[in-house]
This record gives structure tokens, C-alpha cells and sequence, in this order.
């Protein structure tokens, strides 16, 4: 099933067509259950969540804007923020957004800016450029959906430490794949 | 791509926190307040729609794991069972709020809303005509089943909030919120179920609603929000302006 046909079966769900639906389900849960169980380590949990997941599918059908995102990030979005909400809330961490943020200065290196082509690099090329256990923890964030905490633990560094780490690697890779 | 700079005037912090929501890394209550402002700031819901188009290829990795069967049933009769209460039929005994249509024109006010939104805000905010009554149009769509005009007397602090689609309200409440700045949503009360009415703003609240400011509706369990933050769609929202 090409990107083309996810995102074909997704205009159909809109137009509330059931066999689209359940097409689009069968083609692409394997892949939104993984994830789940991934985040939420718990298999009937998982489940639940995916029930959940489709819903919303169905009823958010008519906001997926074809070309603007590739359907199966659209979808795994929807699957992602289910499954972070639910364990934010099994496990509730601190608030955070008011605070002050480290952030360091903007300093795009020019002779790698020369290097680079007009069409912007993938997320991949950029993740090399991050000192490899800071790449690693994006990346456990995003796939396990771990918290700052618990990546501090993992990394057995500090909590703003951690914090520190993610938003100058988030940064980074925003100007990496600018250039 | 660029986005337009954001109202915060901090685009580096604003890259990092809609990084960090598509990471997963914020708090329940921070998510929240990311999701309403990605209702109402558009630039901003394109850095998070960014974010999520490039980390989407660490799930390249994940492998597939089909789910049990029984999954795509339960999901087909909650739905389809549902549906079938959507109909003209039971919408005339389930009521107005029960109604599939409607809850299909609630979701796309909420989309075209978010990518209008830009637009509605600087048309509201080049006519800067002095004079009295402060009014703000809360709207999603015209072809959407919901809108409001909201209409504030602060000689006396209150705000009469007209929905224009609205009939008979069951089950669901709509609460209106103030939004000023990036400062969390506050309620300014439930919006009286008959669908038209007044709201007494509360005294410490009436100093803050001004020009500029944002007024949202947001859909709610009977009664209000049980948590004391937007927890239902964010139905209509609008910039107050002085007419």
C-alpha cells in the first residue's frame, strides 16, 4: 500500500465510506498498535488506546489536508498524542512551559551551511550532527515517550540537565534542517 | 520555510516547545495549553505540524504488530452504532447536541477556524474605530453550524454572548474563555443553555477584557469544564476589538 492509497483511503473515510474505513484499519494499525504498546507498555492498554485512535480517525477524517503531511505521519500523530496523554496522565510530570528556557545562541556554522542543498536535509543527516547520547535521547523520547525524569534517569544526568540536552538538540536540529 | 514570527516574538522558544509537544515530553496541562494555541496561532500549529512530519520517520524502525481482531468490530459498533443515532430520526430524540451533523460541524468549524483564524484576527484587528461597545465575532466557518457574537458592556461587566446556530442544548455546556497573551485560558462562565444570554463577568476578571484580548468557546461536559480548563473542542474563537 502506497502513500498515495493511505492517503486516498483517508478522503474516502471523510466522505464516510465504511469500507474505506475498515481498509484504511486493516493497512495501518499494525504499524498505530505498535506504537501504542511502544509508549504505553501494556498490551490491553494498548488496545483500548487503539479503539480510541480510530475514532477519532473517523471523526477527524475531513481535517487531513492531502500534501500538507504525509498521511502516515498524520496518523501516527493521532495515535502518538493519545498514548502520550495517556500515560502524562497515569504518570503526571511537572509544567514546565513557563519557565525559563537555556537555550543556546544561534550559530549556524557556514562552512556546513555551504554544503547543504536548497532542499533542506533529513531529520537523519541532522540526528548525526547531535552528540550520539543526546541523539539518543530524542529519539527514546519520541519512540518510548519518555519523560524528561526518566530520560535523566536513563542517561544518569540531572533533570534540567536532560531538559538542557533535548532543547538545544530540538534547536539544532530545527536549524540543521533549515539550511 | 519561515514561519511568520509568532505574536511571542520568541521563535527559537516557540520551535523548542512545539518540539517538546510532539516529543511528548510535556506535562498534561502543557499539552493542553499548546493545543489551544495551535487553535488560534497559526504559525505556531505549523512548527508543531513540522516537528511531527520529521520525527515521524523514527517510527521507520518500529516494527508492525497487527492487533487482535476483535479491535475493528468494537471500533465499527461504537461508530457505526453511533451513526445511526445521527440520523434526522434520532436527532429529533436524542437532540440537537446528539446529532452526528452537528458534531461533524463543530469539528470543521474547529479545523477552518485554525487555518482562518490569521486571517479573521487582522481583519478584525485593521478596523480600529474608536467608540464604545467592545464586540468580538467568534466564528469557525460560515458553512459551519456554529457561531457567535459576543458582546461586552463594561459599564456594568456584562457580556452578552449570542450563538447564532443555537437551539435546544442538551448533556453539553458551552463555556467561554479569555485568553490574554500566551496566559492559560480563563473561564468567564457557561454560557446559559437556552442559547442566549448574559454573562456577569467576574469583577476581578472585567480589567482584562480589552482590545486585543481573545474570546473562545469551547464545548463542555453539563455544567462546565469539571477541570477548570478548556477539556472539549475549542469551537470559536475571536480577537475583541473596539466598534
Amino acid at each position: 500500500m502506497t502513500i498515495d492509497d493511505i492517503s486516498t483511503l483517508i478522503g474516502r473515510v471523510s466522505l464516510r465510506d465504511r469500507a474505506a474505513f475498515s481498509e484504511l484499519y486493516k493497512n495501518t494499525s499494525p504499524k498505530l498498535f505498535a506504537i501504542c504498546i511502544r509508549i504505553l507498555r501494556d498490551r490491553n492498554e494498548a488496545e483500548e488506546a487503539l479503539q480510541e485512535i480510530y475514532i477519532k480517525v473517523w471523526q477527524r477524517s475531513d481535517r487531513y489536508a492531502t500534501g500538507e503531511t504525509s498521511p502516515m505521519a498524520w496518523l501516527s500523530a493521532i495515535a502518538r498524542n493519545h498514548a502520550i496523554d495517556m500515560i502524562r496522565a497515569r504518570k503526571p510530570v511537572a509544567n514546565t512551559i513557563d519557565e525559563a528556557y537555556d537555550l543556546a545562541d544561534s550559530s549556524p556554522d557556514p562552512e556546513k551551511s555551504a554544503l547543504n542543498s536548497a532542499e533542506g536535509r533529513r531529520i537523519d543527516t541532522c540526528m548525526q550532527q547531535l552528540d550520539s547520547d543526546r541523539a539518543d535521547a530524542v529519539r527514546k523520547a519520541y519512540v518510548e515517550g519518555l519523560s524528561y525524569q526518566e530520560l535523566a534517569e536513563l542517561f544518569n544526568v540531572p533533570l534540567n540537565t536532560m531538559r538542557t540536552w533535548l532543547r538545544r538538540s530540538l534547536l539544532k536540529l530545527r536549524e540543521c534542517m533549515d539550511q | 520555510m519561515t514561519p511568520q514570527k509568532p505574536e511571542s516574538g520568541d521563535f527559537r522558544r516557540d520551535e523548542v516547545i512545539a518540539g517538546e509537544y510532539v516529543l511528548g515530553v510535556l506535562s498534561v496541562d502543557d499539552r493542553r495549553r499548546v493545543e489551544a494555541r495551535m487553535v488560534l496561532d497559526r504559525s505556531f500549529a505549523a512548527m508543531v505540524g513540522r516537528w511531527q512530519d520529521n520525527l515521524s520517520s523514527f517510527e521507520d524502525e518500529v516494527e508492525p504488530i497487527a492487533p487482535p481482531t476483535r479491535v475493528l468490530s468494537t471500533i465499527e459498533r461504537r461508530l457505526f452504532a453511533e451513526a445511526v443515532q445521527g440520523t434526522p430520526a434520532g436527532a429529533a430524540s436524542g437532540g440537537f447536541w446528539n446529532s452526528l451533523a452537528l458534531w461533524r460541524g463543530l469539528t470543521l468549524a474547529a479545523v477552518i477556524g485554525m487555518a482562518g483564524l490569521g486571517t479573521i484576527n487582522s481583519a478584525l484587528l485593521s478596523d480600529p474605530k474608536i467608540a464604545s461597545p467592545l464586540v468580538a465575532e467568534l466564528s469557525g466557518d460560515g458553512s459551519a453550524s456554529m457561531n457567535l457574537f459576543a458582546q461586552y458592556d463594561g459599564e456594568n461587566g456584562t457580556l452578552r454572548v449570542t450563538p447564532v446556530a443555537a437551539r435546544q442544548t442538551e448533556e453539553k455546556s458551552l463555556e467561554l474563555w479569555l485568553i490574554v497573551g500566551d496566559t492559560p485560558p480563563q473561564s468567564l462562565g457557561v454560557l446559559p443553555q437556552t442559547g442566549n444570554g448574559e454573562i456577569v463577568i467576574a469583577p476581578e476578571l472585567r480589567a482584562k477584557i480589552g482590545e486585543g484580548t481573545t474570546l473562545a468557546v469551547s464545548v463542555e461536559p453539563f455544567g462546565g469544564s469539571p477541570t477548570g480548563s478548556a477539556t472539549g473542542p475549542v469551537i470559536a474563537a475571536g480577537k475583541a476589538r473596539n466598534r
